[in-house]
């Protein structure tokens, strides 16, 4: 409903001057727009409930097919970088915490806040324009090289490869975007942990500091991270555009931008369906995870 | 000191995953050959990917770029005199005038299966097209009564009334073929929304006549397209141009931003960026000797407009003065860094044959204080009149404060409305130094960049605005358009006439050049109506952007420059690689 009542014209960006009033209408009737908000809203819920999502406006493709096809490759980069970003977050920000007040806190502090403010277009930018132009290291953007792909004799490990390789920027670009964030957190919730009484108590019962700061700081001050993890993995369905627009990266992110600007309904609304249900599934399993991680936690 | 122990054991038992990537890391920059690409392989860069390869869909510029290469018309524009000339029609159409027909002469050409193209496809994509309403076509083909095929090379379109538009409009329509689209449309027809059924026909291998056929397309990475081995022009001279094509294929590629594209264009990994530049670019890419820049003209025109219904820009002085108070010259060397044309008329000069140079021409040639001064003279003569005048007693222009109405009422604040600076910073930019402009003269103006789908609503949809700032970037060198902006039965909800404009002898003329067939008779109609509009000024055309787009020039030659760019059937029909 939300997105009929945004101001745009679903048309407004299809037609030129070669199109007439009578043509405008004609196809917003056949886009089923000419009817009244609450008829629109009654048939996309008995669609919804029959598992049909709509056809795009502007691609004439059922949407649930152009979400397929885009959220496996979104799935590949920013799962991989959340949790790489989160495992690097989690170690750094528990050795910055254990050695707080030394040099290498502030030095690790100061980079993540770095990091973790970096203007990520920005950032890509001079990624690709370094690594990618200037050293030649890794391909300036898309999923594949297509001389690659079309080339006949390339057999299966070059194009796995070519993906990999494809993806290394844009994972090093939310890589270090991301790890700021969980770096601090882990930071600020260890320092937290270590002035419990239970860290207190292990020390008193003559643990090693290894096993102090792994076993009984870390894992439970790594608790809010789980939850940041999970909610960023279900962001990170859209949470991507800019990424995804330096990248050339065919996500969903960028799917989901253009569809609201351009007040494709919907794709917008079975994008947003989609984000609702993974940020729904997430936090379940973020709360089942902590049941696990934290056994005085019972539901 | 225990802690550190710990800790330097910690970083030296660095998790595996860091070895792996960084093992990764070796691997994959190991095997970074990127392909090496054929010579006969020509690689486009576009913006964004196609959004569809259904010809009856297709809105967006880049589907439209594919499909160009795929589906041709009977007539195409030469690149140069931009007149149209034969392209699947043998000769230029016979026009009777008692009968009131066309007749076409249909050249022996194959469709990219090997199967004859003859006047029943032709017939076919007509009846789709009236059938189905198809926009962009169907108001054109409305003006057939019917369509007659002597035999499998002749058509002859019998039409209602003598329709000038029809030779550019109708004629220059993508054909398609019967054996393609004949079970889709019949399927269609059966649905609901046939329209909507026929445009969410999945297309996998479009089937045309062009000189390249899609031979793979892989979602959001790449298009490869490959020369039709049954392309007519093969080997024909057309519109002055020896046709090939000289490469054996075309591989489209992607880039979401052009700052990554004109790395990858001067790296080398794209022959051509099909996109116009900034001019921002530009003096680094000149700098490149393997890079070769075009500019060209375009077929545009951005202008500001005026809501007429809405008092005080029904006052034709009103509009006249701001037309005089803007300075274009300052918009071009300023906010286009020179790489544009002033508009004075409707009709980009780039349109040589239609556009009338002896439109007024507001304020030409004068500094800002000579334009503040002249539009002072104006407004007052017309009783305008204001706090503290912007031209002091002794002649002297200052900062004009609170212009007050000939009926002496203060002119309330308006809004001039225009697209936002990430999508059209042109746009954007001159709304502003419009707004600037207009306050120095005491007019309370305020530039609002809005979402652009927004902006069209407001404007075109619920019509409720004071003054706004658009632009056609791509209009049709037929300058039927004039007509179509500005004609008063288009002054309604999604109606072209935006700005209201009411004029009868204005409509007269317009639908008497609709049916006038001797092209300089038009043109003098048509002449009529831009001195008629620029009289009236419901919009003030402001200024025509150059295109400017860049290829490598080790790589191939042979780009046909034309109005709009070097990116055209004509283009990848004569481009050669180098050494061939």
């Amino acid at each position: 409903m939300l997105f009929r009542l945004a101001p745009g014209d679903p048309v407004a960006r299809m037609v030129d001057p070669m199109w007439t009033p009578e043509e405008v209408e004609y196809v917003m009737s056949q886009l089923g727009l000419d009817q009244p908000i609450w008829t629109q809203y009654l048939f996309y819920l008995k669609n919804f409930f029959s598992g049909n999502f709509g056809v795009s406006f502007h691609y004439g493709e059922p949407v649930h097919e152009i979400i397929w096809k885009r959220l496996p490759n979104t799935i590949l980069l920013f799962t991989t970088s959340t949790i790489l970003a989160a495992l690097a977050g989690v170690f750094f920000g528990k050795i910055a915490a254990w050695r707080k007040g030394s040099k290498s806190d502030t030095w690790m502090t100061i980079s993540a806040l770095v990091c973790h403010t970096l203007f990520v277009p920005w950032f890509a930018l001079m990624l690709v324009w370094i690594l990618g132009y200037k050293v030649g290291w890794f391909p300036l953007n898309g999923i594949i090289s297509p001389e690659i792909w079309v080339d006949e004799s390339s057999g299966f490990l070059v194009k796995a490869l070519d993906v990999l390789h494809h993806m290394l920027l844009p994972l090093m670009t939310l890589f270090v975007v991301q790890m700021g964030s969980y770096l601090l957190l882990m930071r600020s919730s260890m320092l937290g942990t270590l002035k419990e009484d239970y860290i207190v108590t292990a020390r008193a019962k003559g643990l090693s500091e290894k096993v102090i700061r792994n076993h009984h700081a870390a894992r439970n001050a790594a608790l809010p991270v789980i939850t940041s993890i999970g909610l960023s993995l279900a962001f990170s369905i859209n949470g991507g555009a800019l990424t995804e627009t330096v990248f050339t990266w065919p996500g969903i992110g960028k799917e989901l931008v253009f569809a609201v600007s351009n007040n494709d309904y919907p794709l917008a609304q079975a994008c947003f369906l989609l984000i609702a249900a993974v940020v729904l599934t997430a936090n379940l399993i973020v709360d089942v995870l902590y049941a696990y991680l934290d056994p005085r936690i019972r539901y | 000191m225990k802690n550190k122990l710990h800790d330097h054991a910690e970083i030296k038992s660095t998790p595996g995953w860091l070895g792996f990537l960084l093992l990764v890391l070796l691997l994959a920059t190991l095997i970074s050959c990127q392909g090496e690409t054929p010579e006969g392989l020509l690689r486009i860069g576009l913006p964004e990917e196609p959004r569809t390869l259904n010809i009856w869909l297709a809105s967006d510029a880049n589907s439209r770029k594919i499909l160009t290469q795929i589906y041709q018309p009977l007539y195409l524009r030469d690149p140069k005199t931009l007149k149209l000339v034969p392209w699947l029609a043998a000769e230029d159409p016979i026009y009777d005038e008692e009968k009131i027909t066309y007749t076409v002469k249909l050249r022996q050409v194959k469709w990219a299966d090997g199967s004859d193209f003859t006047a029943d496809d032709v017939v076919f994509t007509g009846n789709v097209i009236k059938e189905f309403k198809v926009p962009r076509y169907s108001s054109k083909w409305k003006a057939i009564k019917k369509i007659e095929t002597p035999d499998d090379y002749t058509v002859i379109f019998y039409l209602k009334k003598p329709t000038a538009v029809f030779l550019s409009r109708a004629l220059t329509a993508p054909m398609v073929s019967r054996k393609e689209w004949e079970a889709v449309a019949a399927e269609a027809k059966t649905k609901d929304k046939p329209l909507r059924s026929l445009q969410n026909h999945r297309v996998e291998r479009p089937l045309g006549t062009g000189p390249f056929v899609l031979k793979d397309y892989k979602g959001g990475a790449y298009l490869h397209m490959v020369r039709n081995p049954h392309f007519f022009g093969t080997g024909q001279r057309i519109g002055g141009h020896l046709l090939g094509p000289y490469i054996d294929g075309i591989l489209f590629k992607f880039y979401g931003t052009s700052d990554v594209a004109i790395l990858a264009l001067k790296k080398g990994n794209i022959d051509m960026f099909w996109w116009g530049l900034q001019p921002g670019y530009l003096d680094d890419l000149t700098r490149d000797p393997d890079i070769a820049v075009f500019h060209n003209q375009k077929s545009a025109l951005y202008y500001m407009g005026f809501n007429l219904r809405r008092p005080p820009f029904d006052d034709v002085v009103l509009r006249r003065a701001i037309a005089t108070i803007i300075d274009k010259d300052f918009i071009i060397s300023r906010i286009l860094q020179g790489y544009g044309t002033i508009l004075h008329s409707v009709v980009p000069p780039g349109n040589q044959f239609w556009h009338n140079p002896q439109v007024p021409h507001y304020g030409d040639g004068l500094n800002h204080e000579q334009r503040l001064k002249l539009a002072y003279d104006m407004l007052k003569a017309a009783g305008y009149s204001w706090t503290e005048p912007p031209v002091d007693p002794d002649g002297n222009v200052t900062k004009g404060k609170e212009l007050h109405l000939p009926d002496g009422k203060p002119m309330e604040r308006f809004t001039i409305l225009t697209p936002p600076a990430d999508y059209d910073p042109r746009r954007a930019f001159a709304g502003l130094m419009i707004q600037e402009w207009l306050r120095n003269m005491g007019l309370p103006a305020y530039a609002r960049p809005m979402a652009f789908s927004a902006l069209l609503q407001q404007v075109k949809g619920k019509r409720d605005f004071d003054a706004f700032i658009l632009g056609y970037g791509s209009l049709n060198l037929d300058p039927d358009y004039v007509g179509t902006f500005f004609y008063s039965k288009q002054d309604k909800e999604r109606g072209w006439n935006m700005s209201g404009y009411r004029n009868k002898t204005f409509d007269t003329l317009r639908n008497k050049q609709r049916g006038e067939m001797d092209r300089d008779k038009r043109r003098e109609m048509l002449w009529e109506m831009q001195r008629i509009l620029l009289e009236d000024v419901p919009y003030i055309p402001l200024y025509n952007p150059d295109v400017l787009e860049a290829a490598r020039k080790d790589r191939c030659s042979g780009w046909v420059e034309k109005v709009g760019g070097i990116g055209s059937v004509w283009s990848f029909c004569t481009v050669k690689p180098i050494g061939s």
